[in-house]
């Protein structure tokens, strides 16, 4: 095989390779590459900003490990915003694993000193994915007892909630379906909930023209959303490190390309 | 019986939709019209790809892609079911080894009906083994893992996905790319598409899904519903259109007609 | 008899439940204890299917064929997992829970972050193999791509503080109006098969030929 062919057919595991040592060397000694803040993300900013002390934000964890990388990452940036401006947070998941990163999000702040039940609270998992969505989306009162075992009804965070409209905020965290298009298909249509979504990356094209149309009020965009945001509150955090990672592996998928692409005109030419 | 509130629209649109369908697949139907379908590249290659696996005398390996037979992505996966038919007759035409993985548990059951009956109308029964149609896991990522590893492991040679995907629907592609497999596609799951495009032989879009039972049995009723189905795209385009420019003029009429 | 059953069950149940979405009174109720009916009827599919994976692993097993070491690892990770699930959710004492918790996060948390990471070398080989100059949509596909993954990297506003303005342009304006096209276009063609399927039109899904 001469040198065009192999460049055109570059071992896979050399391609991994490359990879691997890309985003493996920032993690470990971070570049601190700069970050602009893209306009989505202050937006969403100032919408979380202007809540008020007291009022409670309804958080839709729909995601599953797989995606957690990407999307927990935005949950917790948002967590800590709103714990730090005194807005209280219930939690509840149309995906079975959705519950239990709304326990990691809260224990955090148990740990230090905010009270389950009156801070945040975490309604668990309601099966029936898009009709679940609805009907909660209609009345909240369809969940009777929260992930703890706790009885709904005693606790005090939830007092005078009926319907996600009594919610100021209801951010959906998503990584597929359920999530977003359910949401302003069930719910913000009929109800005119004001939503705000924390996608996966791989997410963000299906949930654009949601955001273009008002539906979704703003959005926050995988791990870049997170460390962007953790960059307006002030507190750069890990997703700020991870983006070197990541701004590296684009470097190298796009030297592959272009490198390919190099080789298939040289290939043409001859 | 009362009407729920802000319904009211969805209820004309449901009754309006089934009506102009209706009426499609009546007139197909009695041969006042007859509507024809473009062609499909992905759907005219599933030969092509049975054959090729043939030939290499390696299984083919059929995904109704992950999502279930009773939630919003049903359409999809019922449409997926209705290509396996098509792929079982084949399969069982050339006289060559289907694998049909499986991760929703309520789509196992339909899954084997059809391939045991395609088998039979074939008149193969005896191509239908034990592991012909084999449940994976309902977990997304052991589901994938277990299709990646099928694929490694038995060479196949033909990878067809029909139905709803997320996130595996690269890694499937990817595995099928590696071992040699021409890989032909179809999913309406828009976050999915631009990796099948970019991974596999042949894609699908969107609703080139949903026409690919009419495609492959010409049905004249199945024809007539896909053709009233463009009747309803052409008045989606005109409302578009109109409340586009409603919108520009600061009108908000439709847009409220809508919500209600 | 064997095709009409199921062809009127689906239609009695497909208006209920779409009508009750629109219709307050005794649609609304049906439509739930259905929706009850559906959980059970999904739980013995569940129970059909690992019986399937039994049968195909333990073949596998007992006849030592290649690889009978993964059937061996799926059937105990089964028993395993199904013993301590249920007896957590029967109310098992602490140390039960514990377990059952720690089998899913040190497990199949991890294991599923493993795969959904893989995606990521996946993405690079795949468009290091697909994204070529063949033709003019696929110089285009490839341009947009790269612009776009420059324009959402740190390092790209480092070249030139354009690429995230482009980026940002690319996603909201060609890609919305693509994704709007495909979107509604398939919610329409959705709507269609649903409705074949529920005037019983489309019945593939019961095997056999037409």
């Amino acid at each position: 095989m001469d040198f065009v062919s192999r460049l055109q057919n570059v071992d896979r595991r050399i391609i991994y390779i490359l990879l691997i040592l890309v985003t493996a060397v920032p993690m470990i000694s971070p570049l601190n590459l700069p970050l602009s803040i893209s306009p989505g993300t202050t937006e969403f900013f100032n919408i979380v900003d202007a809540l008020e002390p007291g009022d409670t934000v309804l958080f839709s964890l729909d995601y599953a490990p797989s995606g957690a990388p990407d999307v927990h990452p935005i949950a917790a940036a948002v967590m800590e915003h709103l714990m730090d401006k005194g807005v209280n947070v219930v939690s509840v998941s149309f995906w079975d694993a959705g519950p239990m990163f709304g326990e990691q999000l809260m224990r955090h702040y148990e740990e230090l000193g905010y009270e389950y039940g009156v801070h945040f609270a975490n309604l668990g998992f309601v099966p029936g994915q898009e009709t679940a969505i609805k009907r909660f989306g209609e009345n909240v009162g369809t969940v009777s007892r929260d992930f703890r075992g706790n009885p709904v009804s005693s606790l005090p965070i939830m007092e005078g909630i009926k319907d996600t409209r009594d919610f100021a905020l209801v951010i959906d965290f998503v990584a597929g379906n359920p999530g977003i298009q359910e949401w302003v298909r069930q719910v913000q249509g009929s109800l005119g909930i004001t939503l705000l979504a924390g996608s996966s990356t791989v997410n963000v094209p299906q949930t654009m023209p949601f955001v273009d149309s008002g539906q979704v009020k703003a959005m926050l965009a995988g791990l870049r959303g997170a460390a962007e945001y953790e960059l307006v509150m002030g507190k750069p955090g890990a997703s700020v490190a991870k983006m070197d990672a990541q701004s590296l592996g684009h470097i190298v998928i796009i030297l592959f390309i272009v490198v390919g692409n190099i080789a298939f005109f040289l290939d043409k030419k001859r | 019986m009362s009407l729920i509130p802000n319904t009211a629209t969805l209820l004309v649109t449901i009754l309006t939709m089934a009506a102009i369908a209706l009426v499609g697949i009546n007139r197909s139907k009695s041969g006042a019209w007859t509507p024809t379908i473009r062609r499909l590249a992905g759907l005219d290659a599933i030969e092509e790809a049975v054959g090729r696996a043939t030939e290499m005398g390696s299984p083919v390996h059929y995904s109704p892609g992950i999502g279930a037979a009773t939630d919003d992505s049903a359409p999809q996966t019922f449409a997926g079911l209705e290509v396996l038919g098509y792929v079982t007759q084949l399969t069982a035409k050339y006289n060559t080894e289907i694998i049909v993985t499986i991760r929703q548990p309520n789509v196992f059951p339909l899954a084997q009906e059809i391939v045991r009956q395609g088998y039979m109308t074939a008149g193969r029964p005896d191509m239908f083994q034990e592991d012909t149609v084999q449940f994976l896991s309902n977990e997304q990522f052991a589901y994938a893992a277990g299709v990646m590893g099928i694929m490694n492991r038995r060479h196949v040679a033909a990878n067809i996905m029909m139905g709803a995907f997320w996130a595996e629907s690269l890694l499937f592609a990817e595995a099928g790319a590696q071992v040699g497999a021409i890989q032909v596609a179809g999913t309406a799951a828009m976050g999915q598409i631009p990796f099948f495009v970019a991974a596999c032989d042949y894609t699908l879009i969107g609703e080139e899904l949903y026409a690919a039972g009419a495609y492959l049995s010409q049905d004249r009723v199945k024809l007539g519903s896909i053709a009233a189905q463009d009747i309803v795209k052409g008045i989606a385009m005109v409302l578009i259109f109109v409340g586009s420019l409603l919108a520009t003029a600061e009108i908000d009429f439709l847009a409220n007609l809508l919500k209600k | 008899m064997r095709r009409e059953v199921p062809l009127i069950i689906t239609f009695v149940v497909g208006v209920i439940v779409l009508f009750a979405n629109m219709f307050e009174g005794p649609l609304q109720a049906w439509s739930s204890e259905l929706t009850g009916w559906l959980i059970i009827v999904s739980a013995f599919a569940v129970g059909l299917a690992s019986v399937n994976l039994f049968r195909i692993h333990g073949t596998a097993l007992m006849r030592m064929r290649p690889g009978w070491f993964n059937s061996l690892a799926l059937i105990v990770a089964l028993i395993v997992f199904a013993v301590i699930g249920t007896m957590a959710r029967l109310g098992g004492d602490e140390k039960i829970n514990n377990l059952n918790q720690n089998l899913y996060d040190s497990i199949i948390g991890p294991l599923g972050a493993a795969m959904f990471a893989m995606l990521a070398f996946y993405v690079a080989s795949a468009a290091y193999r697909a994204f070529r100059m063949r033709s003019a949509e696929a110089t285009v596909m490839l341009i947009a791509a790269i612009l776009t993954m420059i324009g959402k990297a740190p390092i790209g506003e480092l070249i030139w503080n354009k690429f995230p303005v482009i980026a940002e342009w690319l996603i909201d304006i060609p890609n919305t109006a693509g994704q709007r096209a495909i979107m509604i276009g398939a919610a329409i063609g959705a709507f269609a098969t649903s409705l074949r399927i529920l005037l019983g039109l489309e019945r593939g899904h019961l095997g056999g030929a037409e």
